[in-house]
C-alpha cells in the first residue's frame, strides 16, 4: 500500500536525518578521527573508561529527558545522585543486605522526586524554583549527615558497577537496557505519549482529558527511579564513595538531554538521543586528552554544543512554522 | 424528532459582562444547525458551555432527554460531544494516527497501545470520510491547516461523537479546502451526526444548514428553518436595528492625505498593497480572517516591518522599523486582541494609559507621577471609563471599559493616524455606541482613521470608503455610496478561482 | 475620586501583595536577629555584622540586575560563570598579557558586559528561552575561564588593589558602601523611572509592551548586559577580598542570587518584585548562614534552611495570592 510505504520511508528518513542520526554520525566520526590521530584512544581500557565511567550519566539523562519533555527541569539531580550514592554506601557499610543497599536508595530517590513533583504539579511552584530549593536541602543534608567523610571498606559483592555479566560491564548493560525500555515506554504506552502531549500543548492535553498534574507527578517519579539507579551505579563503580555532590553533575545530565535532541521548549525528544549524547560528551571529554588539548576546555566545548543544538532546534521549529 | 441535545434557559456571566441570558438551543441527529450572531453575541460562550469548558450559572443541559452536568471537556467528549476550535488543538510532534487516538487508543492485552491497530483505525476513519490522501504516519506539524482540520474531524469521529461543534471552520481555509470540508460535513449529516456550525459567512450557512439560530447581545433571538428564511431576515435578527440608527456617522470635511502606503509587501503575507487615508476620513478595511488585514496594520505600525514598498506620513517618506518608530511618527494602533496585545491587565489604569507616552511624561528619566495622574483622570472623564479611579487594575474592568483604556492610551500620543483593529469586538452595545461616537468625533478633529472590522454593518456604517482585502491583496475600493453589504461581501469572498 | 485611594501615594509597585510579602520577610528577619542574638553574644556585634556585609556584597550586587531580569520573566543562570570568567581575565590580563592592572580591571568589566549582552542578544533576536541560553553560557563562560586559565591561579596583586575587597571607609567595609549606593540607585530606577516601568510592563505582558511602542528588545539586552557588568564588578570585589584569582570563582553564585531574589518576593513568572524585597532576601540569607554557623551549625548545612525557606516562602505567597483572588 502506497501510504504505508510512504510512512515507513518517512520514518526511516526521520531517524537518519534526526538528532539520533546526527549524534551517531558524530560519535563514529569522533572515534575515527581521534583514533587515527592517536590509536591509543581506541584501546580497550580507554573505551571501557569512557563507557563505564559515564553510563550512569546516560541513565540519569533518560529521566531528565522525560522531565524536560514534560516542560519542566530539575537542577537538583546532581545533589540527589550524590545523596543517594552516599546512602547506598552507608547502608552497605552498616551491614544491610547488599540487595537492600541497592534498592533502598532507589526508593528514597523516588520519594524525594515525588515531593518535588507534588510541589510542581499540585502546588504550582515552577520546577526551576522547586528544584533549586531541593538542591540546597539535599546538598546541605549530605554534609550534615556525613560531615564530608569518605565511605570505604565496602563489603564484597557490593560493587554492582564492577560486575561483568557475559563480559560486558554492568553499567553498559544498564545503559542499553534502560534506554531501550524507556524508549519503548515513551513510544508505545499511553502514559509515555501523554508526556509529549503535556509538554507540547498543555491546553490541548487538558481538553483531551489528560491530567497535567498526574502526568507531571508521574514524570518526576520515573525521573527519581532513573536518578536512583544512576546513583547506585555511581556509588558502586569505585571502591570508595566520596560523600560530596559531584561538581556540575546536573549540568552534564541536562546537557546530555538537550544535546540529545530533547527540545528545550518541551514536547519533543527521545531518550535514545540523550543516551547517544551522553556517550558523545564522554567521548569528547576523553578525546581532548588524546589529541593534546587541555581538558580544561571541555566545558567550553559543552557550552558550544548546547548552544548549537538549541539554535538548530529553534531553526527547525521556525522552518516548520513557516511551512504551514 | 426529539433533539439529541437541548439547552434550556442557559445564562452565564463573567466579571463585568452578562455573556448569555436565558438562551435556548437544540441539536437533532443528522442535521446541520448554524449558530449566527455578531462578535460578542455569545456564540463562543454557548459552545464552551456545550463542550464542558464553562459551567452555566443557571439553566439546564439535556442530553437524550436526561439532564446532565458537564464538568470538563473530557466529560463532554465521553457524552459524545466533540468540538473543533478555531485554534486547532493538535500535537504537532505526534503523527496523524496518534493525534486521532490521543487519550483512547486501542490497547494490547498487556495494556500497551496497539499503534498498528491505531494506524489501521485511523485509515478506516479517514476513508469513511472519503479522505484518502492523508498519511497517518506523518507528523501533524507538517500538514496544512485544511488537513489538520480533517484530522480534528477524524479525531472527533474516533470518539464516537454524536454532536460535532465547528467554530468558524472555514476561517483559515482556501476555497478548495472549504469545498472538501463541506463534503465531509454533508457526509457526517448522512451518518446521523448533529453538527453545530458557527460561521460569519451567509453563503456557507445557506449552503449547509438545515436550521439557523441567531443570538444577539447574549440573548436568544430565534430559530428558523434555513429553507424558509433569507439573508435579509437573518441580518435583521442579528443586528436588530437598521444600520442608520446604529452608527453616528457624520460628514466632516476631508483634508490632505496623512497616510500613504504604496506597494507594501511582506514576504508571504502582503502583496503590493497601496492605500491612502486622509485627515478626517474613516477608511474601513474589510476582509475575511486570514486575508492579511491585521498583518497590514501591523506592518504599517512596524511590528512586522515591510519587506518592500513605501510609507508616507503627512507627505513625508518614512521608514518604519519598529512600533516605537511608528509611535514617534504619530501612528497609533489599537490592536485586535485587547488581552494579549492591547493591555497589561495586572497593571493599573494609570499605568496602562501612560505606557505609550512614558518618554514624554518622564522628566530626566523619572516618571512624573502628577502628570501621569492628570492624564489618567482626564482620560477617565473624557472616555467615561467606568472605574473607581486611576488606580484600578485594568484586568478587572469590563470589555468596553478596557477598550476605552486602550483607546485612551493611544490618543494620549496625539496621533495623526489611528489604526483600529476590530475596535468593538466583544464589548456590549452601549460601549460600542460610545466608541463609534468617539470615532466620529476624532475624525471631525482631523484624525485619519483606518478601521479593520469583521462586522459588515460596522464597516458600512462607519466608513467614508471601504477597502477589501483578500489573500494579502487589496481587491476592491468602494466609496460609501457604493458600499453595500452585497458588494463588500462578494469582494471579500470571491474565490481564488479567477487567480 | 482618584486621590481617595491611599495606595496612590505609594511608590511603584508597592501595592498590597508586595507590601505584605516584604512585611513578612522583615518580620522573619527581626525574629531571626532576635533569636540568633540570644543564642550567641558574638552575633549581634557591629564587627560581626559589618563583616557579614563584606561577605554579602557580591551576591547583593548581582541580585540587583537579577531582580530586573526576573521581573521581565527572564532568568540569568550564567552570572556565576561570568564572575569566574571576569576574575580570570582580570588576573590573566595583568599577569600574562602584561597590562597595567587598572586596564586589566577595565577589560574584565568590559568582557563581563559583553558576555551579558551576548545572552541578551540571543534571547531577544534569536528568541532562545533565557533559561536555556544562560544554561548554555553557564557552561560556555565557565569553560572559557577554565580553558584560558588552565586552572592556574594568579596572586601577588599590589596593595592598592585590596582596598576594595579588604579596606574600610569611615569604619565600614568599602564594598558595603558600593552595595548600599547600588541598591538605592537600583531601587529608585525600578520604582520611579520610565525604564523601571517598562520592566514591569514587559514582565506582565511582553506582547502588549511591544504593541505599545516600547523598545522591548533594547531594554532586555540592556539588563542582561548590566547583569554581566555587575558580575564583573562582583568578580573584582571577590578577587580583591580573597587576594587570588581562580577559575572556579563564583561557582553556584547564580543559585544563591536567584534564591535571594525569589525569597524577596519577585515572581519567577515576571511582572512583580521590588529591590527592597531583594535586599531583605539577601540580608536574610546571609544572616541565617552566619547566625546558624555561630550557634554551632556546620557551615554548609545552613543551606538546608535556605532551601526550605525558599520553597516555603513561595508556598506562602502563592497561598496569599490565591486567597486574595488575584488571577
Amino acid at each position: 500500500m502506497a501510504i504505508a510505504i510512504g510512512g515507513r520511508t518517512r520514518r526511516l528518513r526521520r531517524i537518519v536525518v534526526g538528532q539520533e542520526g546526527v549524534l551517531l554520525a558524530a560519535i563514529v566520526l569522533l572515534f575515527l578521527v581521534v583514533g587515527a590521530l592517536n590509536p591509543r584512544f581506541l584501546a580497550e581500557t580507554n573505551l571501557q573508561s569512557i563507557f563505564l565511567g559515564n553510563a550512569y550519566i546516560a541513565v540519569a539523562a533518560i529521566g531528565m529527558s522525560m522531565v524536560i519533555i514534560s516542560g519542566n527541569i530539575d537542577v537538583s539531580v546532581g545533589s540527589l545522585i550524590g545523596c543517594m550514592a552516599t546512602l547506598s554506601g552507608s547502608l552497605a557499610v552498616a551491614g544491610w543486605p547488599i540487595p537492600l543497599s541497592w534498592l533502598v536508595p532507589i526508593v528514597a530517590s523516588m520519594a524525594i522526586t515525588s515531593v518535588m513533583g507534588f510541589l510542581v504539579a499540585y502546588l504550582r511552584i515552577p520546577s526551576i524554583v522547586a528544584s533549586l530549593g531541593m538542591m540546597s536541602i539535599l546538598k546541605g543534608s549530605l554534609i550534615i549527615v556525613t560531615g564530608g567523610a569518605w565511605i570505604s571498606n565496602l563489603p564484597d559483592g557490593y560493587a554492582l558497577a564492577q560486575m561483568r555479566p557475559l563480559s560486558v560491564p554492568m553499567p553498559v548493560w544498564f545503559m542499553v537496557v534502560l534506554t531501550a525500555a524507556a524508549a519503548a515506554w515513551m513510544r508505545y504506552s499511553a502514559a509515555g505519549r501523554a508526556i509529549y502531549a503535556v509538554g507540547g500543548n498543555a491546553e490541548a492535553a487538558r481538553l483531551a482529558g489528560i491530567s497535567r498534574e498526574r502526568v507531571v507527578m508521574m514524570v518526576f517519579m520515573v525521573h527519581g527511579l532513573f536518578a536512583g539507579i544512576a546513583a547506585v551505579l555511581f556509588a558502586t563503580q569505585l571502591s570508595v564513595i566520596q560523600s560530596t555532590v559531584p561538581p556540575n553533575l546536573e549540568l552534564t545530565i541536562i546537557t546530555a538531554s538537550v544535546v540529545g535532541g530533547v527540545s528545550i521548549l518541551g514536547g519533543t525528544g527521545t531518550v535514545v538521543g540523550s543516551t547517544l549524547a551522553a556517550v558523545l560528551l564522554a567521548a569528547i571529554g576523553s578525546s581532548l586528552i588524546f589529541v593534546n588539548i587541555s581538558p580544561y576546555w571541555l566545558r567550553a566545548v559543552q557550552g558550544v554544543l548546547i548552544l548549537a543544538t538549541v539554535l538548530a532546534d529553534l531553526a527547525r521549529r521556525r522552518r516548520q512554522a513557516a511551512h504551514r | 424528532m426529539e433533539p439529541v441535545l437541548r439547552l434550556q434557559d442557559v445564562s452565564k456571566a463573567f466579571p463585568g459582562v452578562q455573556a448569555l441570558r436565558g438562551v435556548q438551543f437544540d441539536v437533532r441527529a443528522g442535521e446541520v444547525h448554524a449558530l449566527l450572531g455578531e462578535n460578542g453575541a455569545g456564540k463562543s460562550t454557548l459552545i464552551k458551555i456545550v463542550s464542558g469548558v464553562y459551567r452555566p450559572d443557571s439553566g439546564s443541559i439535556v442530553l437524550d432527554g436526561q439532564p446532565v452536568q458537564l464538568h470538563s471537556p473530557h466529560e463532554a467528549q465521553r457524552a459524545g460531544i466533540a468540538t473543533i476550535y478555531q485554534e486547532l488543538l493538535l500535537f504537532p510532534e505526534l503523527t496523524v494516527a496518534e493525534n486521532i487516538f490521543m487519550g483512547h487508543a486501542p490497547r494490547r492485552a498487556w495494556g500497551g497501545i496497539d499503534w498498528r491497530a491505531a494506524a489501521t483505525g485511523a485509515r478506516q476513519i479517514l476513508a469513511s470520510l472519503d479522505i484518502h490522501d492523508l498519511d497517518v504516519e506523518a507528523p501533524v506539524g507538517a500538514l496544512s491547516v485544511g488537513n489538520r482540520q480533517r484530522v480534528e474531524i477524524a479525531k472527533a469521529l474516533s470518539q464516537k461523537a454524536r454532536i460535532l461543534i465547528m467554530d468558524e471552520p472555514t476561517a483559515a481555509l482556501t476555497q478548495a479546502d472549504v469545498e472538501r470540508l463541506f463534503a465531509i460535513v454533508r457526509r457526517l449529516r448522512e451518518r446521523g451526526v448533529g453538527v453545530v456550525y458557527i460561521s460569519h459567512r451567509m453563503a456557507e450557512v445557506f449552503a449547509l444548514a438545515d436550521r439557523v439560530t441567531v443570538l444577539r447581545d447574549g440573548a436568544y433571538v430565534g430559530t428558523r428553518d434555513a429553507a424558509q428564511t433569507g439573508e435579509g431576515e437573518l441580518i435583521t435578527m442579528m443586528v436588530g436595528r437598521t444600520i442608520d440608527q446604529l452608527f453616528p456617522k457624520s460628514d466632516v470635511p476631508i483634508g490632505m492625505p496623512v497616510l500613504e502606503v504604496e506597494d507594501l509587501s511582506l514576504a508571504g503575507v502582503l502583496d503590493g498593497v497601496s492605500l491612502t487615508v486622509r485627515a478626517g476620513e474613516i477608511v474601513g478595511l474589510a476582509g475575511l480572517v486570514g486575508s492579511g488585514r491585521s498583518e497590514l496594520a501591523q506592518t504599517i505600525f512596524g511590528i512586522a516591518p515591510a519587506t518592500s514598498g513605501t510609507i508616507r506620513v503627512a507627505g513625508e517618506l518614512v521608514r518604519i522599523d519598529s512600533a516605537a518608530t511608528a509611535t514617534r511618527l504619530g501612528i497609533a494602533y489599537v490592536p485586535e486582541d485587547r488581552a494579549t496585545q492591547g493591555l497589561i491587565r495586572p497593571m493599573r489604569i494609570r499605568e496602562n494609559l501612560s505606557l505609550a507616552v512614558l518618554g514624554e511624561l518622564a522628566r530626566r528619566w523619572f516618571v512624573d507621577r502628577a502628570a501621569e495622574m492628570r492624564l489618567a483622570e482626564d482620560a477617565i472623564r473624557r472616555f467615561s471609563i467606568r472605574a473607581p479611579g486611576p488606580e484600578q487594575i485594568v484586568g478587572k474592568l469590563s470589555g468596553g471599559n478596557q477598550q476605552k483604556v486602550v483607546l485612551g492610551k493611544w490618543l494620549a500620543t496625539k496621533p495623526r493616524v489611528l489604526i483600529m483593529d476590530e475596535p468593538t469586538r466583544g464589548i456590549d452595545v452601549g460601549a460600542k455606541a460610545e466608541i463609534h461616537r468617539l470615532m466620529t468625533e476624532l475624525a471631525g478633529q482631523g484624525l485619519a482613521i483606518l478601521m479593520i472590522s469583521s462586522e459588515l454593518p460596522e464597516v458600512l456604517g462607519m466608513s467614508d470608503r471601504v477597502l477589501v482585502m483578500r489573500e494579502g491583496r487589496l481587491v476592491a475600493e468602494l466609496p460609501r455610496a457604493d458600499a453595500t453589504q452585497e458588494a463588500v461581501a462578494s469582494a471579500m469572498m470571491r474565490t481564488a478561482k479567477a487567480a | 475620586m482618584a486621590t481617595a485611594d491611599p495606595r496612590a501615594a505609594m511608590p511603584g509597585r508597592l501595592h498590597g501583595l508586595m507590601l505584605r510579602h516584604e512585611m513578612v520577610l522583615a518580620a522573619i528577619l527581626v525574629a531571626a536577629l532576635f533569636v540568633l542574638s540570644l543564642q550567641t553574644d558574638r552575633f549581634l556585634t557591629t564587627d560581626n555584622l559589618l563583616n557579614q556585609g563584606r561577605l554579602m556584597a557580591e551576591i547583593g550586587l548581582i541580585a540587583l540586575p537579577m531582580t530586573y531580569i526576573i521581573i521581565t520573566a527572564g532568568i540569568d543562570l550564567s552570572v556565576g560563570s561570568i564572575m569566574g570568567l571576569c576574575a580570570i581575565m582580570l588576573g590573566y590580563g595583568w599577569k600574562n598579557l602584561g597590562l597595567p592592572l587598572e586596564l586589566s580591571i577595565a577589560l574584565s568589566l568590559l568582557i563581563g558586559t559583553i558576555a551579558g549582552a551576548v545572552n541578551g542578544w540571543f534571547i531577544t533576536r534569536v528568541r532562545v528561552p533565557p533559561l536555556i541560553m544562560t544554561l548554555a553560557t553557564l557552561a560556555l563562560y565557565r569553560g572559557l575561564a577554565e580553558g584560558i586559565s588552565q586552572a592556574r591561579s594568579v596572586r601577588g596583586y599590589p596593595d592598592w588593589f585590596f582596598v576594595l575587597g579588604q579596606g574600610e571607609l569611615l569604619g565600614v567595609p568599602t564594598q558595603l558602601w558600593l552595595l548600599l549606593v547600588a541598591t538605592v540607585v537600583a531601587a529608585v530606577v525600578l520604582a520611579r523611572t520610565s525604564f523601571g516601568r517598562m520592566l514591569y510592563a514587559i514582565g506582565s505582558n511582553e506582547t502588549a509592551a511591544r504593541f505599545s511602542g516600547l523598545p522591548v528588545d533594547r531594554c532586555k539586552i540592556a539588563i542582561y548586559a548590566l547583569s554581566g557588568f555587575t558580575a564583573g564588578l562582583a568578580a573584582w570585589i571577590f578577587v580583591s577580598r580573597v587576594s587570588t584569582t581562580r577559575s572556579d570563582m563564583g561557582t553556584g553564585v547564580e543559585l544563591d542570587v536567584i534564591a535571594a531574589v525569589v525569597l524577596g518576593g519577585t515572581s519567577i513568572f515576571g511582572g512583580t518584585g521590588t529591590i527592597l524585597g531583594t535586599a531583605l532576601g539577601v540580608v536574610l540569607v546571609q544572616l541565617l548562614k552566619n547566625g546558624l554557623a555561630l550557634t554551632g551549625v556546620k557551615g554548609d548545612a545552613t543551606i538546608v534552611v535556605i532551601g526550605s525557606v525558599l520553597i516555603l516562602s513561595i508556598l506562602v505567597s502563592n497561598w496569599l495570592r490565591a486567597r486574595r483572588g488575584v488571577d
